[in-house]
C-alpha cells in the first residue's frame, strides 16, 4: 500500500535518510526501529509531507505522494501521529478531535468519526470540554491518536506512542495498535521500545544513521543475536 | 489644583481612558492574532489603521457618507486586503521558513504606507467633524462623547466577534490551534496558509474599524501609525498575547493609565509614562501582566 523507493532526505544541510526502501503490505504492521537519531522521525516526516525529499519515490496505492502539501497527503489517508503528541493544550479535547477532521473527505463524516473515538476511548467523551492540556499522559496518548484517527486514515504513523508512559501504559497502547490493526487500519510503528514493537510487527526494519540495515519479520529480527546485542540487551531478551 | 480633584474629574478622567484605549485594544488583538499564527509583529498594523482613517475621511469628504455607514464598507475592504496583502507578500516569505524576512516586510510595508499616505494626504494632520461629533450625553454630570462612546461599543461588538469567530467556526479553532502548534496543525491537513491568512484578514479588519474609530474622534497624520503600533504592544504587554479579552482589557488600561498620567503629571507624559510601564511590564512579567503565570512544564 505504501512504497518508498531510494529516498534521501536533509535536514538543514545534512544527510538525515539515505537511500532507503521500503515496502508496508495493506493490513500489516511494520516497525522501523532503531537508535535515537536514526533517521526515523525525519523518514515519518517526509511521508507526511513536512520535510521535503531530496530524491526517490514515495508511493502510495500506486499514486505517487512526493513532496505533495500535508494537507493532501493526510486527505489521500495517512495520518501522523508526531512524537510527544503535539496536542493543543488549550484546546478543549473536542476541539482536538474535530481538528483531526479538517480535511474535505473527513469532514463529511465528523460526527461518525467522534462516536467512533468516544466508543474507543470512553474517558474522553467524559473530558470532552477538558481543556487537552489537562489530561493525564495516557490520556493524552489516547486523544493523540483518536484525533489522528478522525481523519479517516488507511494507514496509521505513530512516533513513539510508548514515549513517557508508564510500564501498565506502555502495555495498554500496544493493545491498542493491535486492536486498531484488527480493524483494518495499517500501522507504521516508530519506536525505541524494540523489544515490544518487534513482539506485534509483521515486519521490521532496522534504521542505522539514516540507512537501513536489516529488516525481516517482526518475531525473526528478535531472536536474531546482532538485533539482541545492538538494540535490546541481555535484560530484555530474557521476557 | 486640589480643589478641581473631585469624583466628577476622577470619573470624567476614567471615563476617556477607557473609551479610548478599546481602540489601543483592537489593534492589539489584531497584533496578537497575526503573531499567534506567523510568529512576527506586524508594524505595518498602526499604519493600516491610518490607512482606513484616511478611507473613512475621503469616504466622509468626497462622498459625504456618515463614518459608520462606511464603516461597514471599510470592514469589507479591509478583511479583503489583509488576505491579498498575506498572499501577495507575506506567502513566499513564510514558504522560506525565515521569520526575519516577513519582519522586514513589515517594516517596509510600514514606511511604504506613510510615504503614499503623505503623497495622497499630505502630512496635515486630518480628522471628521459631523454634526454629531461634539455631542456629549450628561448623564449624572458625567460627560461621555457620543463618538466615544460608539467608539467603545465597537470595539467591544468586534471583540466578541473574533472571540466568536475563534470559538464556533472550524477554521477559527484551527487558528487557534495553529498558534499553538503549527507544525501539528499542518499534520491534521491545516494549511499553514489559509489560517496565516485568515489571520491576517481579521487582524486588518480590525484595524478598519480602528481606523473608523480613530478618524471620528482624534485628529491623525500619516506618521502616527507607528506611535500607534507601539501603544498596542504595549496593550499587548499588559493583557499577554495569545488572549483576545487580554488583549482589549491591555488596551482599555492603557488608555486609562494615559489619561490619568496627562491630566496628574502634565500633558506630555502620558506617552513617557506608557513606555516606561511598558519597559517594566518586559522586565518585571515578560509573560504579560494579566497573563497567570505560565506553567512550567
Amino acid at each position: 500500500m505504501l512504497e518508498i523507493q531510494g529516498l534521501d532526505v536533509f535536514y538543514d544541510d545534512v544527510q538525515a535518510v539515505w537511500d532507503v526502501s521500503l515496502h508496508v503490505d495493506e493490513g500489516s504492521i511494520v516497525a522501523l526501529v532503531g537508535a535515537n537519531g536514526a533517521g526515523k522521525s525525519t523518514l515519518l516526516k517526509t511521508i507526511s509531507g513536512i520535510t521535503p525529499a531530496e530524491r526517490g519515490a514515495i508511493l502510495f496505492s500506486g499514486k505517487s505522494l512526493t513532496n505533495l502539501p500535508p494537507q493532501d497527503i493526510v486527505d489521500m489517508g495517512i495520518s501522523h501521529v508526531p512524537e510527544g503528541r503535539r496536542l493543543f493544550s488549550n484546546l478543549t479535547v473536542l476541539e482536538n478531535l474535530k481538528l483531526g477532521s479538517y480535511t474535505p473527505r473527513a469532514r463529511r463524516t465528523i460526527e461518525q468519526s467522534l462516536g467512533r473515538a468516544y466508543d474507543l476511548f470512553p474517558v474522553l467523551r467524559n473530558r470532552r470540554n477538558q481543556k487537552a492540556g489537562s489530561l493525564s499522559g495516557g490520556e493524552q496518548q489516547m486523544l493523540a491518536i483518536a484525533r489522528a484517527m478522525m481523519s479517516r486514515p488507511r494507514i496509521l504513523m505513530l512516533d513513539e506512542p510508548s514515549l513517557g508512559l508508564s510500564p501498565i501504559l506502555v502495555r495498554t497502547m500496544f493493545e491498542l495498535i493491535m486492536n486498531l490493526n484488527s480493524q483494518n487500519v495499517t500501522i507504521l510503528l516508530v519506536e525505541q521500545n524494540i523489544h515490544q514493537a518487534l513482539k506485534i510487527a509483521d515486519r521490521a526494519y532496522v534504521l542505522k544513521n539514516g540507512k537501513i540495515t536489516m529488516t525481516g519479520g517482526g518475531e525473526e529480527l528478535l531472536s536474531d543475536p546482532e538485533v539482541q546485542k545492538a538494540y535490546i540487551g541481555a535484560r530484555w531478551s530474557r521476557q | 489644583m486640589l480643589e478641581i480633584l473631585n469624583l466628577n474629574v476622577i470619573i470624567q478622567l476614567l471615563i476617556n481612558g477607557i473609551l479610548f484605549g478599546t481602540m489601543y485594544g483592537i489593534a492589539a488583538i489584531g497584533l496578537s492574532l497575526i503573531f499567534g499564527t506567523m510568529r512576527i509583529i506586524f508594524l505595518a498594523q498602526g499604519s493600516m489603521i491610518i490607512l482606513f482613517a484616511y478611507v473613512c475621511y475621503w469616504l466622509f469628504e468626497l462622498l459625504g457618507l456618515d463614518p459608520y455607514i462606511s464603516l461597514i464598507l471599510i470592514v469589507l475592504i479591509s478583511l479583503w486586503l489583509g488576505a491579498g496583502i498575506y498572499r501577495a507578500l507575506f506567502k513566499g516569505a513564510v514558504a522560506q521558513e525565515d521569520k526575519n524576512i516577513s519582519l522586514l516586510i513589515a517594516i517596509g510595508l510600514m514606511f511604504l504606507l506613510e510615504n503614499l499616505m503623505t503623497v495622497f494626504w499630505t502630512a496635515n494632520p486630518r480628522s471628521i467633524s459631523t454634526s454629531y461629533t461634539s455631542y456629549v450625553f450628561r448623564p449624572m454630570g458625567i460627560g461621555i462623547p457620543f463618538n466615544r462612546l460608539m467608539g467603545f461599543i465597537m470595539a467591544v461588538l468586534s471583540t466578541t466577534g473574533v472571540v466568536l469567530f475563534l470559538k464556533k467556526t472550524f477554521i477559527g479553532i484551527a487558528v487557534r490551534a495553529a498558534a499553538e502548534d503549527m507544525e501539528a496543525a499542518t499534520l491534521l491537513g491545516i494549511n499553514p496558509h489559509r489560517v496565516n491568512g485568515t489571520a491576517f484578514a481579521i487582524g486588518t479588519g480590525l484595524a478598519g474599524i480602528a481606523g473608523v474609530e480613530l478618524a471620528t474622534i482624534y485628529p491623525f497624520d500619516p506618521f502616527f501609525g507607528f506611535i500607534f503600533v507601539l501603544k498596542a504592544m504595549i496593550a499587548l504587554a499588559i493583557g499577554g498575547i495569545g488572549s483576545v479579552f487580554g488583549a482589549l482589557l491591555g488596551g482599555i488600561i492603557l488608555g486609562l493609565l494615559e489619561s490619568l498620567a496627562s491630566f496628574f503629571i502634565g500633558g506630555g507624559w502620558s506617552d513617557a509614562v506608557s513606555y516606561a510601564v511598558f519597559l517594566l511590564i518586559l522586565m518585571l512579567r515578560p509573560e504579560g501582566l494579566l497573563v497567570r503565570s505560565v506553567k512550567k512544564a
